[in-house]
């Protein structure tokens, strides 16, 4: 598949976007990691596949700049990519109430594809915050599994539908001459 | 002092550290196939073996003049996953043999598990800060140009890389442009989350804005005249590093599928 200029330096400034947003959510110190901004946005103007490639490497290069391990969990931004992509096909980024449930879509299927990754590569924790309801809900008799897909849908469905959002809300504000030239784009216009 | 002391600890710091070590100076994919031999062997040794391979890790990492940044990165990321590995696996999931130690009952197959779990991680984390620590992405990228990269997945890698601390720039200078009109950072969660629209917002439309400007510049350069680019000052190659890459990569496809073919 081969993207033209206009989407590569779309592509491009969406993986910027995904890495700058973390930090400004470091910056707020909110329990949201928003660094899918940038993915889903490119999800609703270009498709799945140019948003998984955006996912991939953004988690790639914030791997190899900041933070390895981060890097481990690249099949989970493919996947948000992918499966945005995937919905802004079918018209889940029409309005704002697709959109919130096109969020909730996206964060279940990333924790499905996060919980193996957490439970066989890293024993089910993270050292995160998530670590201590994980803990507490293996305490009050849940497997390691159902426990670290809980918690970890819990905290991921807020990020996800304020990332779903933020993007829908960009995407339809943005200017016609960017996006007249971004046929997938048709298909989320409300 | 202190605002420039600030400033600095907002910058999102870079795991590359300059040096002439044999790993600054070794092939960029040289490196990466060191790291994936690791990745690989991390994945099927047992305890002792991630043990060692982690001790000879730290100890390349010291001698290069990394070890101080590799420590920090694998201290800060280790110590939070060991005591959750701990409490998780020797404390909460249920197992056959838990013992009485004071007042928890503690399981030693649990820790077993969880300290098995723990040196794999941080074999593979040390690993990775190996790589990242003595590889800068410039040369990374050039190394992959030279071996015919396409322009494109190039372009992909490299402007983020170019594009990340003008934008940090950019997302500092409109939170404090936001904090002189009155933006509260450090308030009750209601008013930071009243915040957080106010500063991305601003900066995921810059961020669009120029994406004209930049497409039309690429395509004034012939960005893909031609299939490959040539990259002027790739990094040194030699022989011997190609055979060392070659035998790494099969030594790290043999790990992984050795055990299996044991399985079947």
């Amino acid at each position: 598949m081969k993207f033209d200029n206009r989407t590569l330096v779309l592509m491009a400034a969406a993986i910027v976007i995904n890495i700058v947003v973390g930090q400004i959510v470091a910056w707020v110190k909110l329990p949201l990691f928003l660094d899918s901004i940038g993915t889903v946005l490119v999800a609703i103007l270009v498709g799945p596949i140019a948003a998984a490639i955006v996912g991939t490497l953004a988690n790639l290069l914030w791997g190899l700049l900041f933070d390895p391990v981060a890097a481990a969990f690249f099949p989970v931004a493919l996947v948000i990519g992918l499966t945005a992509g995937v919905l802004a096909r079918y018209g889940w980024f029409a309005n704002l109430w697709k959109t919130i449930v096109a969020g909730a879509i996206i964060c279940v299927i990333s924790t499905i594809v996060s919980i193996p990754i957490i439970v066989y590569m890293f024993g089910g924790v993270t050292g995160s915050g998530t670590d201590f309801a994980t803990a507490y809900l293996l305490a009050i008799g849940q497997n390691l599994i159902q426990s670290v897909a809980l918690s970890n849908l819990v905290q991921n469905m807020g990020d996800k539908i304020i990332t779903a959002v933020v993007a829908f809300l960009i995407a339809q504000r943005l200017p016609r001459n960017l996006t007249s030239s971004m046929p997938f784009f048709a298909y989320s216009r409300s | 002092m202190a605002s420039l002391t600030k400033k600095k600890s907002d910058k999102p710091s870079l795991l590359y550290t300059a040096g002439e070590s044999f790993l600054h100076r070794a092939n960029p994919l040289t490196s990466l196939c060191l790291l994936l031999w690791m990745l690989s062997a991390a994945i099927v040794l047992p305890t002792e073996g991630t043990a060692t391979l982690t001790l000879a890790a730290i100890a390349v990492a010291l001698v290069t003049g990394v070890g101080k940044k590799a420590l920090k990165r694998l201290l800060i990321t280790m110590v939070p996953i060991g005591i959750a590995l701990t409490v998780v696996h020797g404390l909460l999931i249920d197992r056959q043999d838990f013992a009485a130690l004071g007042p928890v009952q503690i399981s030693a197959s649990g820790l077993d598990y969880g300290l098995r779990v723990f040196m794999r991680v941080a074999c593979m984390l040390m690993a990775t800060l190996l790589f990242v620590t003595t590889t800068h992405p410039a040369d990374m990228l050039k190394a992959l140009d030279q071996r015919g990269v396409p322009a494109g997945i190039g372009y992909l890698i490299a402007s983020p890389l170019l594009l990340i601390e003008p934008f940090t720039e950019r997302a500092r200078g409109i939170r404090d442009a936001q904090r002189v009109r009155g933006l509260n950072l450090t308030g009750s969660w209601k008013a930071r989350a009243a915040a957080l629209p106010v500063l991305l917002v601003p900066l995921i439309t810059l961020a669009l804005s120029d994406l004209d400007h930049r497409a039309s510049v690429l395509s004034g350069r012939a960005f893909r005249a031609k299939p490959h680019r040539t990259v002027i000052n790739a990094p040194p190659d030699s022989t011997l590093q190609i055979w060392v890459r070659r035998l790494l990569l099969l030594l790290a496809v043999l790990q992984l599928g050795l055990p299996l073919l044991w399985r079947l």
